[in-house]
């Protein structure tokens, strides 16, 4: 016997049933079309048959596209602010896949750095992420390149891997110790239970045959950041779109807008992202007028600044931004073919 | 002639092109770092040119790039994006002279989202996607599935005009006609059915897609026709548009878009394809493509010197305030 719980397959509606009682919970949805986390509906589970990951990442529940800061008025020479309602709702996120669970915990670094983000922080604090590993990676995904695998347990609150009919449920956070206590809907998984997990995490690792090297990659990008004749070449065909920063489990930018219609007002935080000529257009000049240092900044905030900031490479491997953007501008083979250094500086 | 003989001729011809130093740059297909799809390739040398494709996922408008790059340019195109081409010239923005085109003749692009559906997997698990004729024959797990074009390939494929280029040096293969008419219902089926929406209903529609729109610009930027340097929507003195995500913003910005590229747009359907969640573009564009030729008989890119659709008037024009 072990301390491990196991839950049904066909339980998971019932238990996120027991659930909704008394979190808000998110699942995976496309009743739209298009992979996203949406309120759950009370209805089913059915996700579980072709979830593999969202198109928008859950990043968009903390940060999301678009959030009101704050309201106001103008009274002749004054303003009255308009605080959001400080009672945060309790959010769950059943079937977060590991690479955004890690994305997550790497946004925390920026948003509890210098300031705290109480917008982004508050809902952190609040919400529960319930993992879901992978059986079936995408091919575009990476994630064993970078510390993690795609059953990672690491940064979830009770994670679960795909036994058959059941899921294997390690709780990992005191949160996650608790749901399992509470839900009547566990049973204690058996040494088999534990030995098919294991079984099923090394088969979904083997299957992530996408493989990036990152080794040293932050002094390569150093050594090769003022080669532009390279970035030229590889952001030849990149559009600038918003597509890679803005599903980007892990950028994180924002813009601040505010709203002034007849006395009335709003401040607005929406995405915002470097590839666009805009992000860094100043009154005199653009440091990044042309696409090649906009993409050269992409890749390397991510592989080279964010790891001398935080320790850790802002970039987990998902893969959104090769398999959605639309001219197939594939960061991986940018890393692979990055230039070797051609001198050596004197001491 | 089939997709491999044009191919060949096509990299026979873009290496002789560079080696003779008749072009600086080819602007065409490579495979891509995905299965089933392909990727622009852009390219001075001559040894690269044997990487170039030419296979039913040739899904880029790659005249989009023709205002970025510099000097004489070898560029591969289809026949709506060859109109792309030439909108371009009317408007100043390419010279004929700067450009070699090499003109496929168009059967159609697959539309892997289509294929996705269909067989209920995703495009990597997906073994393999063969055209035969009139057909496509979709391999999963082992078995064969076969599907006619009509579900297979793009709306506005099935609804294509001229798929063979209207403007080029190099014509790769022998011209096409366009698809057989009864594809036209298909590629015109989502349309309809909006327009047999009562307003109220297709305002809730379009307000609920609108939604969605996370405001990446991917729809605006793989688009030839969207070539202004100041986009309105960063315009801040004064705001048209804000750039936060609402429905509101995000449908005027559509609209307005949509408007700035009548008698530019001609079909090509990438902003619909680039659309990373699934917002139904085409339904606007395609729709004003329809009212610019219904009501001034004009079609975009087919002649390069006439004048550009909005800049042109005749004293015949309905509207009096003209005259």
């Amino acid at each position: 016997m072990t301390s491990t719980k196991k839950i049904n397959k066909k339980d998971v509606a019932k238990l996120l049933g027991q659930w909704s009682q008394e979190f808000t919970v998110f699942v995976p949805s496309r009743d739209e079309g298009v992979a996203r986390w949406a309120r759950w509906d009370g209805k089913d589970a059915g996700f579980l048959d072709w979830y593999r990951n969202t198109v928008v990442p859950p990043k968009a529940i903390f940060l999301p596209p678009m959030e009101k800061m704050f309201g106001f008025q103008k009274d002749g020479k004054d303003y009255h602010l308009e605080l959001p309602a400080s009672d945060k709702p309790k959010w769950l996120i059943f079937g977060v896949r590991p690479c955004d669970a890690k994305a997550l915990a790497i946004l925390d670094m920026t948003f509890s750095d210098a300031y705290e983000d109480p917008y982004y922080l508050a809902k952190r604090k609040q919400g529960v992420l319930i993992g879901l590993g992978c059986t079936n990676p995408y091919d575009s995904c990476f994630c064993t390149s970078l510390d993690s695998s795609p059953t990672d347990p690491t940064n979830v609150d009770l994670m679960l891997t795909d036994i058959g009919d059941e899921f294997l449920a390690e709780a990992i956070t005191d949160k996650g110790k608790e749901l399992i206590a509470k839900t009547g809907l566990a049973q204690t998984a058996t040494k088999a239970d534990e030995a098919r997990a294991k079984k099923v995490k090394q088969a979904a690792s083997s299957k992530v045959a996408r493989k990036i090297d990152t080794r040293g990659i932050g002094e390569k990008l150093l050594s090769c950041f003022e080669d532009k004749d390279y970035w030229e070449k590889i952001a030849a065909k990149c559009i600038s779109c918003g597509i890679c920063t803005f599903l980007c489990p892990t950028c994180y930018c924002f813009d601040i807008n505010d709203e002034l219609v007849r006395n009335r007002g709003g401040r607005f935080r929406s995405w915002d992202s470097c590839s666009f000529p805009i992000y860094t257009k100043m009154p005199m000049e653009n440091p990044r007028l042309e696409k090649w240092r906009r993409l050269r900044q992409k890749v390397c905030h991510k592989y080279e600044f964010y790891p001398m900031n935080f320790g850790v490479i802002a970039c987990t491997g998902c893969g959104r931004c090769i398999r959605l953007c639309p001219v197939n501008w594939d960061i991986a083979q940018t890393l692979a073919h990055l230039p070797q250094p051609q001198l050596k500086l004197e001491k | 002639m089939n997709h491999k003989d044009m191919e060949q001729k096509l990299r026979r011809e873009a290496r002789a092109l560079l080696e003779q130093g008749k072009v600086g740059c080819i602007i065409g297909f490579e495979a891509g770092s995905l299965k089933f799809t392909t990727t622009p390739l852009i390219t001075s040398e001559p040894d690269a040119t044997s990487r170039l494709v030419i296979n039913p996922f040739i899904v880029n408008n790659l005249s989009v790039f023709l205002t970025e790059v510099k000097g004489r340019v070898g560029v591969v195109v289809k026949g709506c994006d060859s109109r792309s081409l030439v909108s371009l010239m009317q408007d100043n923005k390419v010279a004929r002279d700067d450009v070699v085109i090499l003109g496929i003749p168009c059967s159609g692009i697959i539309d892997l989202g289509k294929v996705e559906k269909l067989v209920g997997k995703d495009r990597d698990e997906i073994d393999d996607i063969n055209r035969d004729g009139d057909r496509v024959v979709v391999t999963v797990d082992g078995s064969k599935k076969e599907f006619p074009i009509s579900e297979v390939l793009f709306d506005n494929c099935l609804g294509c005009e001229f798929p063979t280029p209207q403007e080029y040096d190099i014509l790769l293969g022998e011209p096409t006609l366009p698809p057989s008419d009864k594809y036209q219902a298909a590629s015109l089926a989502r349309i309809k059915q909006l327009k047999d929406m009562p307003a109220t209903q297709r305002w809730e529609f379009w307000k609920s897609e609108f939604d969605r729109c996370i405001r990446c610009y991917a729809c605006r930027n793989i688009c030839p026709a969207c070539f202004c340097q100041r986009c309105f929507v960063e315009e801040s003195e004064p705001t048209w548009v804000l750039p936060v995500p609402r429905w509101q913003d995000n449908l005027m910005f559509q609209v307005i878009r949509n408007i700035h590229v009548a008698g530019r747009c001609t079909d090509c359907g990438e902003c619909e394809r680039a659309c990373p969640v699934n917002i139904p573009l085409r339904s606007l564009t395609r729709e004003m493509y329809n009212l610019v030729d219904e009501l001034f008989h004009y079609k975009s890119g087919m002649d390069k010197d006439a004048s550009p659709f909005l800049a042109a008037y005749e004293a015949t024009d309905t509207e009096d305030f003209i005259r």
